[in-house]
């Protein structure tokens, strides 16, 4: 294996072939998350303008109903699909599985270089949809028919086209790189790496690629149809509708058939986004709480049985949608099963922190942060799984708090968290702690200071998805004050992340040398010769992997961890 | 259920001397293309149930059942289908060749099985222009939509296949050693294919009452 892969490895050449059209994970990851991060800025600086309706109403002309709903759902799509997912498959899952398995790269590197380019093209057509007639898609993240593609509906002309498109695109582009992911896993593995010895991350990433290449498909079903329906006039998903006073030519369609095929892929995705993060976190809090991660194996299961678990509670979204009520009992039951394993992982997190030797750097600090928002989120998942819960709090801003709080703060915690750590393998340097430091407090205080009153809003029965709230007698004048100062947290946690952003690149000139294991961790991808590794990731021969990656603080032992290719000559006599 | 078996293992207990546990090159592609197969078959499955669900409206009409449906005549169709089994059958020929180390059969039946998939994707372009002169447009009604669009997605795939094939004739030409393995991953493609079209061939043309059946035992009524 290892001179057939050293027969493929071209080493890159040209700054183009380095840099541009580059075969290797590293970049390839880099370049990912570029894109991810500069697109998801552009979804922070559209829920600003939201939250600025909220706070304010009428105080900006420039944001009426039509932009309003062009904002909600190109923040929606943007950072589920393009930041979270893009980031953490194509960023995290490029850069961390060749390096954390002990392979050179990816198995099929030119697929994976077509990957994120096709990634671009998906990102560079939803872009375009700011700029045609009519604007991008004010259809809700959702993009429920028969609105989405009817008049009246912000973007209809070519907004939805567009993100139908884009989507398409960017389906193609995650198939391909989740083919890499999950082959490499399964067949580039280093000598000693068994399945059981991979990292949590990887596990994580793993098990996240085989959902999407699962579910993704279901998206692209139900975006293809929906583009039929708007261009050629089909019906799939359109019933027999009057628009503007008119009868359309459709006729008998299914609205309900989209939500089904819709949730089919929208439910695990929450999973695409939660499972790599749950994979990280383990990681970060064992590494830096310097004690082997409590209940491995159980860690692994629960998230092989969550990724099972997922593609069967689609339905709890569609609880008011009007499909057979007799659902809604099967749907809510395994719904409240899939709390069982996620259970298991925070309570194996706090174990390990449990007596652990706490570093509070900042990677932990994030770590500690996901599992506070995760576990607040999650909690309140459990009221919103419940059918005759969920019906009065369905459309209030409980389930805008719900669904922030759980896949939204935690993950993007997470990939804060992730940087932190791994920053100093990409670049060589570390970022800035004092600054990290500021960037957390501001980020966690900050948005719990955002969604923690929404629940409040929610339970007042505030209505989500509305434009403006006057004129309603049930929503008191101080829930409008609540709305101001979440607006104002909203503002402050987008500004801060400003600081972030300035520590990315100022570190990369001016950071501290970092050296190849700063954070004396375990895993592969910190013993490698070089910091930034470099092509091909090893000198001239693989690492072997002994033991698991979590032999931290291992009684007899000068030094408090044993990276997973370090060989003990007593270790004959101990096993 | 030796599959499991992995996740038992004690990961805490260090070893010496661990196994190779890697496959060769030539096995990953098949791994990958494999996996690339469970990814097209959850899409045409998704597709199959959304018929499914959608036949079970009031609006929806049959394709076959009697002599005004568009596919009531299936010549074209049959003949269609026998150009991509021929596909499949020098593959599954050079297949046999490439590992008897009979080259000429081999390439051969590579370069057959292109063309006859050519043919294929040709015919199908002409059995949906022979469809919209007779007035079935894609909008007609909703089985007719699935039509074009199952058998359009088919014929895309077939499309990125002759692609493939393009680029294994070409390295087949240059180097012969990798013949066998080119041509295996083919063949594993175009079964896959062949499979598939069986499938949406006998889904198309079925009666209502296959596919209700299939719908109430499956509970898919909406």
């Amino acid at each position: 294996m290892e001179n057939e892969l050293d027969h493929d490895m071209h080493e890159p050449s040209s700054f183009f072939t380095k840099y541009v059209w580059s075969q290797d994970h590293k970049v390839i990851a880099i370049q990912y998350s570029v894109i991810a991060i500069l697109v998801g800025i552009v979804a922070l600086v559209l829920s600003g303008l939201m939250r600025l309706q909220l706070g304010f109403p009428g105080s900006f002309d420039f944001i009426d109903p039509s932009s309003y709903y062009q904002f909600v759902t190109m923040h929606g799509m943007i950072m589920v699909i393009y930041l979270l997912t893009a980031i953490f498959l194509g960023g995290f899952g490029n850069y961390l599985i060749p390096l954390m398995v002990g392979a050179r790269d990816m198995v099929f590197p030119f697929v994976n270089m077509l990957s994120v380019w096709f990634y671009l093209l998906a990102v560079i057509v939803l872009m375009a949809s700011f700029f045609v007639p009519g604007g991008p898609t004010g259809a809700g993240w959702t993009l429920y028919p028969p609105q989405a593609i009817l008049p009246g509906t912000p973007g209809s002309d070519w907004g939805i086209i567009l993100m139908l498109v884009s989507l398409a695109i960017f389906i193609v582009a995650a198939t391909m790189g989740g083919l890499n992911y999950v082959t490499t896993v399964l067949q580039a593995r280093t000598r000693g790496m068994t399945l059981m010895r991979m990292p949590l991350t990887v596990w994580g990433i793993f098990m996240a690629t085989v959902l999407a290449l699962l579910a993704f498909p279901a998206l692209f079903v139900s975006a293809v149809m929906m583009l039929f329906d708007k261009t050629l006039g089909t019906s799939f998903f359109m019933p027999a509708i009057l628009s503007m006073g008119q009868q359309l030519d459709h006729e008998g369609g299914s609205p309900i058939l989209f939500q089904h095929l819709f949730w089919f892929f929208g439910h695990p995705e929450v999973y695409i986004v939660a499972l790599p993060a749950f994979g990280i976190v383990s990681d970060l809090i064992s590494t830096h709480a310097r004690k082997n991660i409590f209940g491995y194996r159980m860690m692994v299961w629960a998230i092989v049985g969550i990724g099972v678990l997922s593609f069967v509670v689609w339905a709890h979204h569609m609880y008011i949608s009007g499909m057979n009520p007799m659902f809604g009992y099967f749907f809510a039951t395994t719904t409240l099963i899939i709390a069982v394993p996620t259970a298991i992982k925070v309570y194996n997190w706090v174990l390990t922190i449990w007596h652990g030797n706490i570093r509070l750097n900042v990677p932990m600090l994030f770590a500690l942060g996901f599992v506070s928002t995760f576990t607040i989120g999650g909690l309140t998942g459990l009221f919103l799984g419940n059918v005759v819960v969920d019906l009065p709090l369905s459309d209030t801003y409980f389930v805008v708090a719900h669904f922030h709080m759980v896949m939204g703060v935690s993950p993007i915690l997470v990939v804060f968290g992730g940087i932190y750590h791994w920053y100093p393998k990409m670049s060589g340097r570390m970022l800035d702690p004092t600054l990290g430091k500021l960037h957390f407090w501001g980020t966690f205080l900050g948005t719990y200071a955002i969604y923690f009153p929404m629940h409040y809003l929610g339970i007042l029965g505030v209505p989500r998805r509305y434009f403006a709230y006057e004129n309603y007698d049930f929503i008191p004048d101080s829930a409008k004050d609540l709305n101001a100062m979440i607006s104002v947290m909203a503002i402050f946690v987008a500004l801060v992340q400003l600081i972030f952003l300035f520590n990315l690149v100022w570190s990369l000139f001016k950071g501290e040398k970092s050296g190849d294991n700063p954070w004396e961790a375990t895993t592969l991808e910190w013993q490698t010769e070089t910091t930034p590794p470099g092509h091909g990731n090893w000198g001239k021969e693989l690492p072997v992997c002994h033991r698991w990656a979590y032999d931290y603080s291992v009684p007899g032992y000068q030094q408090d961890f044993l990276p997973q290719n370090f060989i003990d000559e007593k270790l004959g006599a101990k096993v | 259920m030796s599959f499991l078996t992995p996740l038992m293992e004690k990961s805490w207990e260090p070893v010496q001397n661990p196994q190779i546990q890697t496959s060769g090159r030539e096995h990953t592609r098949r791994a990958g293309l494999r996996l690339l197969l469970t990814v097209v078959s959850v899409l045409f499955f998704l597709f199959i149930v959304a018929f499914l669900m959608r036949s079970q409206y009031p609006d929806w009409q049959p394709l076959a059942e009697q002599s005004s449906h568009p596919l009531f005549n299936k010549t074209l169709l049959w003949l269609n289908t026998t150009y991509l089994i021929f596909a499949s059958v020098c593959l599954q020929i050079a297949r046999v060749s490439g590992h008897k180390n009979r080259l000429i059969i081999a390439k051969g039946g590579l370069v057959l099985a292109g063309l006859f998939s050519c043919a294929f994707v040709t015919g199908q372009w002409m059995l949906w222009q022979h469809l919209y002169q007779q007035g079935f447009v894609v909008n007609s009604h909703p089985a007719l939509s699935f039509f074009y669009i199952l058998t359009g997605l088919h014929a895309i795939h077939v499309a990125i296949g002759i692609l493939a094939w393009i680029v294994a004739v070409i390295v087949v030409m240059r180097d012969s050693p990798k013949l066998a393995q080119y041509i295996e991953l083919c063949a594993i493609y175009w079964h896959f294919l062949l499979g598939l079209w069986a499938i949406l061939f006998i889904l198309l043309v079925s009666k209502p009452e296959t596919y209700n059946a299939i719908v109430e035992f499956c509970g898919l009524g909406i």
